[in-house]
C-alpha cells in the first residue's frame, strides 16, 4: 500500500470526479429521502427498493424492458439538454414528443412508401412537427424577451389535448378505443432483438448524445452555445449572434423532442394512442438537469431512470406503494442536485440566477 | 326570449366569478413572490397539495375549516422548502420549482393510493365541501343575488384579497420592502433590509394563497380530489403574473380573462364542441396573452436594454 496513494488531496480531484461525487451523494441522499416516503405509505423501503432492482435488472428481459424505458428518455434528455447548454429551459419536451409522435403515425398509416424511407419521412415529419411547436415560443423569446419556460409548459397542455382530439375524433380506428389506425409495416422502425420491442430508436439516441458531445467540445458552433449558456453577455460581446443561435437552439431541441414521439410510435406501439408516453418528456428534462448539461451524463441518467420506471411496474404489483413513488425520488434527486450545484460552484448552466421580470 | 339571454349572461357571469376565484387567488399569492424578485414556478405544486391535504382535512377533522388548515399548512410547507432552496441555498427557481411540482404530482397520487386504496380520485361522502354563503337581503334580488350570492367564502375572499394585497404591497413597509427587494436588491442591503428574509416572507404568503386556492378547487369549485387537478392553472397563474408584473389590479384583469376563457369553455362543452378543443381554450388564451403582451411591451424591453448596455458589465469569472 505505499506505492501509489489511492486518495488524493481533494483539491487535486479533476472537475468532472468532483461533479460525478456530488451527483453520486445527491443521488444517495435522495434515496434515504425516498425510503421516508415509501415507510410513510406504509411499505418496508428496502423491500420497495428489491423489487425495484430485481423489476428493472433481475433478467435478461427486464434489462431489456429497462433499456425499452430509457429509449425516449435518452433522446428527450438530449432534446432538454441542448437548450440547457443554450442557457435556455425547453419544459415542452413533453409536448413536442406528443406532435411528433402523432405526425410520425400520421405518415405511418396514410402515406405508401417503400420500406426504409417510410421510416426515415415518418421520423422527419415528427422532427418537424416537433420544431414547429417551439417556433413560436423561440421566437417570441428571442425577439420579445418572452418566458420560454411558462410558455413551454402551457403548449405541452395544448399538444397533449390536440392530439388526443385529433386520436379520437378525426382518425380513430374503427372499433378501437383511443388509438388511430395502425402504421403500414413498410413504416416500422426496426427492432434490435427478437422477444422485445427495443428498437433502433435506442442507437438513434445515444449517437445523437454522443454528436451533442463531440459538437459542444470540438465545434466552433458548440463553443458558441456553450458560452452563450454560460454567459450570454460575453457571448454577443465575442460576435456570437445570440437572437439567431436562440431559436436555432430551441427548434433543434423541439426536432429532437418530436423525433423522440416519432420513435415511440414508429419502433414500440406502431399507432398513435392517447396517452402514450406519459411523462417521458419531464423524465428527459430532469435527466438533463441531473447531468448538469453533458450530454454523455444524459445517457447515463436516462438509463437509471428508464430501469426506474421498468422497476416500478413490478413494484405496483408486489407492494402496495404506487409507481409514481418513483417520481417522488426523481425529484428528490433534482432538489439535491439543484443543491449540491451551488454549495460546490456559485453560477454555472442551471444554477445562474438569471430569472427576473 | 329577452329573459333567456339575460338568463344566459347572468350565469355566464356567476361562472366566470366561480372559475377566476382560484386562480386569482394563487396568481395573488404569486404577486408577493414577483413582487419579492422570485420566479415562482412552483405554484402549481403548492395549489396541488393545497387540494389534497384540503380533502384529507375535511374528513378527518369533520369540518371544512379543518380542511382549509390541512391544505393550507400543506402548501406552505412546500413553500418554506421552495424558499430554503431559492432564497438560501441559491438554486435555481426554475430547476426547484419544477422538481417541487413534480414531487406534488407523485406524492398526492402516492397518498391517494396509500390511504383510500385507489388510484385517480378520491369521492367520499365524508368529505365536507365549503358552504355556501347567502348573502342576506341581496340574495333575493333576481339578477344581482344571482351574480353577488351563492358562492363559497373564499370566492369572497379572492375578490376581496385584491384590494388587500395592493394595500400591503403599495401601502405598508414590510410591501415597500418586499418590493424594493425584488428591484433593487442592492439598494435595498445597502439601506440594511434583509433581502433574504423578505423573500422567505414573500414565499410564506405565497404559500397560504396558492393552497387556499387549491382547497378551493376540491372543496369549494366541486367536492373530490381528482389526482393533477390544479390542470395547468398555476401555470396560467404564472403567465398571468409575467405580463403583469404582479400588480393586483392587473392580476385580477388576467385572471378575469382566464376564468372567462374557462367559463366560456365550460358552455361550449355543452353546445356539443369535443371537450378537447374546449379544454385547450385556457391554454390557448394564456400563451397568447403572454406572446402578445411580450411583444407590446418591447419598448420597455429595449429601454432596459440599453440601460444594460450603458451600466458596467459586471465580469463572471466562472464560466464553465
Amino acid at each position: 500500500m505505499t506505492d501509489i496513494p489511492l486518495a488524493r488531496p481533494e483539491r487535486h480531484v479533476p472537475v468532472w470526479a468532483q461533479g460525478l461525487i456530488g451527483q453520486m451523494l445527491a443521488l444517495l441522499i435522495a434515496l434515504a429521502g425516498g425510503a421516508v416516503i415509501i415507510w410513510l405509505v406504509g411499505e418496508s423501503p428496502l423491500h420497495v427498493y428489491e423489487v425495484l432492482l430485481r423489476g428493472a435488472l433481475g433478467s435478461a428481459e427486464n434489462v431489456a424492458g429497462s433499456l425499452l424505458q430509457a429509449t425516449p428518455i435518452i433522446v428527450c434528455g438530449v432534446a432538454a439538454c441542448v437548450a440547457l447548454r443554450g442557457g435556455l429551459f425547453n419544459i415542452g419536451v413533453e409536448g413536442q414528443l406528443y406532435v411528433g409522435g402523432f405526425a410520425a403515425a400520421w405518415v405511418g398509416f396514410t402515406l405508401n412508401l417503400p420500406a426504409g424511407l417510410h421510416v426515415v419521412v415518418g421520423l422527419g415529419a415528427g422532427m418537424l412537427a416537433g420544431a414547429l411547436w417551439i417556433i413560436l415560443p423561440a421566437i417570441m423569446r428571442a425577439r420579445f424577451n418572452a418566458n420560454e419556460v411558462v410558455s413551454t409548459i402551457l403548449m405541452n397542455y395544448v399538444a397533449v389535448l390536440l392530439t388526443s382530439y385529433l386520436t379520437i375524433a378525426v382518425f380513430k380506428r374503427p372499433g378501437g378505443w383511443s388509438e388511430t389506425a395502425p402504421i403500414a409495416q413498410t413504416a416500422y422502425l426496426p427492432q434490435l432483438m427478437d422477444g422485445s420491442r427495443v428498437n433502433l430508436g435506442l442507437i438513434i439516441g445515444l449517437a445523437l448524445a454522443l454528436g451533442l458531445y463531440l459538437f459542444l467540445r470540438y465545434t466552433g458552433a458548440g463553443y458558441a452555445v456553450s458560452t452563450m449558456g454560460s454567459n450570454p453577455k460575453f457571448a454577443a460581446y465575442g460576435g456570437v449572434r445570440v437572437k439567431r443561435n436562440i431559436v436555432a437552439v430551441l427548434l433543434t431541441s423541439g426536432a429532437i423532442g418530436g423525433l423522440a414521439g416519432g420513435i415511440e410510435t414508429l419502433g414500440v406501439h406502431r399507432r398513435f394512442m392517447e396517452g402514450f408516453a406519459p411523462g417521458f418528456g419531464f423524465d428527459g428534462v430532469i435527466a438533463a438537469l441531473l447531468a448538469n448539461g453533458n450530454p454523455l451524463g444524459v445517457v447515463v441518467a436516462a438509463l437509471f431512470f428508464g430501469a426506474l420506471r421498468k422497476g416500478s411496474l413490478l413494484m405496483e404489483v408486489e407492494t402496495g406503494a404506487s409507481r409514481e413513488i418513483i417520481t417522488v425520488i426523481q425529484a428528490l434527486i433534482i432538489l439535491c442536485v439543484s443543491a449540491q450545484i451551488l454549495i460546490r460552484r456559485r453560477g454555472g448552466i442551471s444554477g445562474e440566477k438569471r430569472w427576473k421580470f | 326570449m329577452e329573459i333567456l339571454t339575460q338568463v344566459f349572461t347572468i350565469s355566464l357571469i356567476a361562472a366566470i366569478l366561480r372559475t377566476t376565484a382560484p386562480i386569482l387567488l394563487v396568481a395573488l399569492g404569486g404577486a408577493f413572490t414577483t413582487k419579492a424578485g422570485i420566479f415562482n414556478i412552483g405554484l402549481e405544486g403548492q395549489m396541488l397539495m393545497g387540494a389534497f391535504f384540503g380533502v384529507l382535512g375535511s374528513m378527518w377533522t369533520g369540518s371544512a375549516l379543518g380542511g382549509l388548515v390541512f391544505g393550507v399548512t400543506a402548501s406552505v410547507l412546500m413553500a418554506v422548502i421552495f424558499s430554503v432552496f431559492v432564497v438560501t441555498l441559491r438554486a435555481n427557481e426554475v430547476v426547484v420549482g419544477l422538481a417541487l411540482n413534480i414531487m406534488a404530482g407523485g406524492l398526492t397520487i402516492s397518498l391517494t393510493k396509500a390511504i383510500f386504496g385507489v388510484r385517480g380520485s378520491i369521492v367520499n361522502p365524508a368529505i365536507v365541501g365549503m358552504p355556501r354563503i347567502h348573502v342576506p337581503l341581496i340574495h333575493d334580488i333576481r339578477p344581482l343575488g344571482q351574480i353577488l350570492s351563492g358562492y363559497t367564502p373564499l370566492v369572497y375572499t379572492a375578490f376581496a384579497l385584491v384590494f388587500l394585497v395592493w394595500v400591503i404591497l403599495f401601502r405598508t413597509r414590510l410591501g415597500l420592502y418586499i418590493r424594493v427587494t425584488g428591484e433593487k436588491p442592492e439598494a435595498a442591503q445597502s439601506l440594511g433590509i434583509r433581502t433574504a428574509r423578505m423573500q422567505h416572507i414573500a414565499s410564506l404568503i405565497c404559500g397560504v394563497l396558492a393552497g387556499a386556492a387549491g382547497v378551493h378547487l376540491s372543496l369549494g369549485y366541486i367536492v373530490m380530489f381528482a389526482e393533477n387537478m390544479s390542470s395547468g392553472r398555476g401555470f396560467m397563474a404564472v403567465a398571468v403574473l409575467i405580463f403583469s408584473g404582479g400588480d393586483p389590479v392587473k392580476v385580477l384583469l388576467g385572471c378575469l380573462l382566464f376564468g372567462f376563457a374557462d367559463a366560456a369553455s365550460l358552455r361550449l362543452q355543452t353546445m356539443g364542441v369535443s371537450s378537447y378543443l374546449v379544454l385547450m381554450v385556457p391554454f390557448v388564451v394564456s400563451v397568447s396573452a403572454l406572446f402578445l403582451l411580450s411583444w407590446r411591451q418591447r419598448p420597455k424591453i429595449i429601454r432596459e436594454t440599453l440601460q444594460h448596455l450603458t451600466a458596467p458589465v459586471v465580469a463572471k469569472g466562472q464560466g464553465s
